[in-house]
């Protein structure tokens, strides 16, 4: 405003003051009966709605819902409208920006223009402002019990977002591209939402986490697969089963028989991709665990770009395995196989060509190509392919890229998994599953302190853990576990077992010494002595691990009672069998002796092992993930496992030398082909398995 | 009697020209949106005197708030209407000093010479959240205790300072007994300081330079 121009407001101003009417008592007047009436609201609220006072604040009841005081809710709801890295710009660039509109609102709107009319500008922001807010509170308010598909019966994954995420996130939670939203919901951390990890089960977040990337994917569900399937079954099933499902049509075997419409035609692109995400999480973490580990094992590495993973993950292996049927088969079939991929109507006379060539990899998905050209050359050159299915096919761009990134930031981290089987397999007899700890079995009355407390670990670095496991601890019982002390664990597994125990100090998972269970009394019976002192390292029949099977006949043969005597009495040195001798007496060592003759981890003590209770379980963690959905040999189901395979069965009752099976389990496979490929199965499952045939292969 | 005390200490005061100066200032012809000002100045003198009754029995220790704030609500002799009063005249705070700010900014009352006015209001807005968000923490119940816990983390996102500020606030990295003298404290003593201050700078200002007249189509 011009100098002129504020002396004219000056004096315009005196003149309506003096036209205007005195303070008092004309305008106090209105103020008090405002005042007045505001003060009676207020007393009506108070003695009407009163001031609530909820229950007395917990601090460890993560599952309660905050809401803020109704001025604030505006705020709170702009929130959602910034999701991830956005964040900052709900809470503090816009809150800042109007405050900083407010502040210089007289040095912006310098005009002498004081009627709303003339000051569009601002009048219209204020407006807007105004709306906005009144808008996001209403919003905010509405939302609070939602979402009303919450209420349709059985959608289980639905109330499970109701209960606990909607309080907060209302209907839908805006998602930002490329956020690991199992990493969000298990540790919590943004915008001060709590950790889930103790409240939902990994299957439960990872549920959640379908449910909000494909919000339409329980509808789709509901539309599609309720009818026959409950929403447990579907999550459960297989990745390679539900893509071949939709896709397949009734061409699926076991959708052969139900009348079901086409949902390749029915359901779009976008739908499937929905139903798919939605029943499979795209979490890397359990993708990896369910559709790569049975072969990579359950360490993540990974050398190369992000780019080239993806490439591979997608393309599969590309088919290195598949024979080039150039040499194999007349140019006339591979003509007629190549017709028959590209449009299987056009000539049916294909299907028994491809069921006889193709069908023990491919099984009932019949793989296509870009022309009948690349199809000919594809059939007639063979090529890549591991055994890796083409993921590409078979997983969404969500599952994908969420495996992807589970790739890389797994290969950066410690190998927390592989550390906690090294754990499992070599300390935890002694330490306990959670480094609990426990009587100490080469010391008679001594106690092994827990080792994952958080000051154990917090008072010893990395170094000194290393320089226990590896030199052990002589004086304690503990024997060494370094290769270069003459244990079995290398360098690099010693690490993995440190960052594995380092990993607890965080939060550690003991925080009190156990109970101690009794010493032997000096009359226990050898089955007592042998299950309390024995057992962890031989297994509870003598079936072995970490030390000599006794309960198989060749080692019962080989050794006399007075060698498996001093065995006891001496120890062993440089392993963990200590010298007995100085804790059991004479005659304790002779009844273990007596006992351990009776013991036979395929015999009569608790009878053979059987197909349904010992040998499927194994199959299915170990085998099924490749066999069963790729073809080949089967071993889901007692009939499969014993008819299917490549080239005659897989196995044969009561010659476990001979059936393939065992072979391509123990390496003696003359084709030199070793199962599976991620590793060798345990030495307890290799004879559980070679037990069950040689005992004729029980179904039960 | 009355007339002659009136002179002494007109005489030693100067009160009668302080009186005519406020009282019998002559003000241009307004409407009822312009008692906004004085109904917030009113809620606040609600606020201060419920506040300081409040103060009384309220406890700021975590073993004891909870319980004085019930004892307050259920036991105390008109407690109820205390701490309602309290309670719903925090809501009334908020929602007249929005309601005064929007007439301020429709009518223009913003530009000169009531610049400085309108910037210790800008203030006194900001003054009135923190006075609602401190106080929410006090009854130290369910709601109170997870409403700050996820304000002060959004607040965390701040860059730079945010983790520095939330640990100035909470007075560590959880929710403790210390976050709770700091909100008490600054709920109780340093916030009325400030809002004192701004309000006595705020209404000089509006008494010095009077009121603005309703601007007519076209001013």
């Amino acid at each position: 405003m011009k100098s002129e121009e504020r002396e004219e407001y000056l004096k315009e101003y005196d003149e309506k003051k003096k036209k205007g009417v005195p303070f008092w008592p004309d305008i106090i007047f209105k103020d008090v009966l405002v005042s007045f009436l505001l003060f009676l609201i207020l007393v009506a609220l108070a003695y009407f709605l009163g001031s609530s006072l909820e229950e007395i604040a917990d601090p460890s009841d993560a599952n309660y819902t905050p809401r803020p005081e109704w001025y604030f809710l505006f705020l709170f709801q702009l929130l959602k409208f910034f999701p991830g890295d956005l964040e900052v710009v709900g809470v503090i660039v816009l809150p800042v920006i109007a405050i900083i509109f407010l502040i210089l609102l007289p040095w912006t709107d310098r005009s002498k223009r004081r009627h709303p009319s003339g000051r569009p500008v601002v009048t219209g922001i204020t407006v807007a402002g105004l709306v906005a807010a009144i808008f996001l509170t209403v919003q905010a308010i509405e939302e609070a019990p939602l979402p009303a598909s919450a209420t349709a019966e059985g959608d289980r994954v639905a109330a499970l977002y109701v209960e606990n995420c909607a309080g907060c996130h209302g209907p839908t939670v805006i998602v930002a591209p490329g956020t690991d939203l199992f990493a969000v919901i298990s540790a919590g951390t943004h915008e001060g939402m709590p950790s889930w990890n103790s409240d939902l089960s990994a299957d439960e977040i990872d549920a959640l986490v379908g449910f909000l990337l494909a919000p339409n994917g329980n509808e789709v569900f509901a539309a599609a697969c309720a009818e026959c399937h409950t929403l447990d079954q579907l999550i459960e099933a297989d990745a390679i089963d539900l893509r071949s499902a939709l896709e397949l049509g009734t061409g699926f075997a076991p959708h052969a028989d139900a009348a079901i419409p086409d949902w390749k035609g029915l359901l779009s692109a976008a739908e499937q991709a929905q139903l798919l995400n939605f029943l499979t999480a795209p979490d890397g973490q359990r993708l990896w665990t369910q559709l790569c580990a049975a072969c990579h094992g359950r360490s993540v590495a990974v050398s190369g770009d992000e780019a080239a993973l993806r490439d591979l993950i997608v393309k599969g292996g590309g088919h290195l395995d598949m024979p080039a049927f150039g040499g194999t088969l007349v140019d006339t079939d591979i003509q007629a196989l190549a017709i028959y991929v590209m449009d299987q109507t056009a000539y049916p006379a294909g299907e028994g060509l491809f069921a006889q060539h193709c069908s023990s990899c491919h099984a009932q998905r019949v793989p296509t190509a870009g022309s009948l050209d690349e199809a000919v050359a594809a059939i007639a050159r063979g090529g890549a392919h591991e055994d890796m299915p083409v993921w590409g096919e078979i997983l969404t761009d969500e599952q994908i890229g969420a495996l992807v990134a589970y790739v890389f930031q797994a290969a950066d981290l410690p190998d927390l998994a592989g550390g906690e089987d090294l754990f499992a397999q070599n300390c935890a007899a002694c330490h306990g599953e959670l480094g609990e700890g426990g009587p100490n079995p080469a010391r008679a009355g001594d106690i092994i302190a827990p080792i994952s407390t958080a000051e154990y670990l917090r008072t010893r670095d990395d170094q000194t853990l290393r320089a226990i496991v590896s030199q052990g601890q002589p004086n304690f019982g503990m024997s060494p576990f370094g290769d270069s002390f003459g244990g079995p664990l290398n360098d690099e597994q010693i690490d993995t077992i440190v960052a594995f125990l380092r990993a607890w100090e965080a939060d550690p998972p003991v925080e009190l010494p156990p109970d101690v269970p009794a010493v032997p009394q000096s009359t226990s019976s050898g089955r007592e002595v042998y299950q309390q002192l024995c057992a962890q390292c031989h297994g509870d029949r003598g079936q072995g691990g970490i030390g000599t099977a006794f309960g198989e006949q060749a080692w019962q043969s080989a050794n006399s009672d007075s060698a498996i005597f001093d065995a006891i009495n001496l120890g062993h040195e440089a392993t963990a069998m200590i010298a007995w001798g100085e804790i059991l007496t004479s005659q304790q060592i002779e009844q273990l002796v007596a006992y351990i003759r009776t013991l036979n981890s395929s015999g009569s003590a608790t009878g053979a092992p059987t197909f349904v209770g010992d040998v499927l379980p194994i199959f299915q963690a170990s085998c099924a993930a490749c066999h069963g959905s790729l073809g080949g040999w089967t071993g889901t189901n007692y009939e499969d496992a014993l008819n299917t395979g490549e080239g005659g069965p897989t196995i044969l009752p009561g010659d476990p030398d001979n059936s393939r099976l065992v072979q391509t389990l123990v390496g003696t496979h003359p084709d030199g082909i070793v199962m599976p490929p991620s590793g060798a199965l345990s030495d307890t499952d290799v004879q559980t398995i070679v037990d069950w045939i040689a005992a004729g292969a029980p179904e039960r | 009697m009355a007339t002659r005390f009136g002179d002494w200490l007109n005489e030693r005061s100067g009160w009668r020209a302080a009186y005519t100066m406020v009282f019998l200032r002559k003000i241009p012809k307004i409407n009822w949106a312009y008692t906004l000002g004085s109904a917030t100045l009113f809620a606040m003198i609600i606020q201060i005197v419920t506040g300081i009754l409040l103060t009384l029995y309220y406890v700021p220790d975590p073993q004891l708030a909870y319980a004085s704030v019930g004892y307050i609500t259920n036991e105390l002799p008109f407690g109820w209407l205390i701490r309602g009063l309290h309670h719903w005249g925090a809501s009334a705070m908020v929602l007249l000093v929005v309601l005064h700010m929007v007439r301020v900014i429709i009518y223009g009352a913003y530009k000169y010479p009531r610049e400085f006015t309108w910037i210790t209001g800008v203030a006194l807005l900001l003054l009135t959240f923190s006075f609602g968000f401190t106080g929410y923490l006090l009854p130290w119940d369910q709601r109170a205790y997870w409403a700050t816990v996820v304000g002060t983390q959004i607040g965390e996102v701040t860059p730079v300072v945010g983790d520095t500020l939330r640990a100035v606030m909470l007075g560590g990295e959880e929710i403790s007994g210390l976050t709770l003298s700091r909100f008490y404290g600054a709920h109780v003593w340093v916030l009325p300081s400030v809002l004192l201050l701004l309000v006595g700078i705020h209404i000089y200002l509006v008494i010095r330079n009077g009121i603005t007249s309703v601007p007519k189509r076209g001013e």
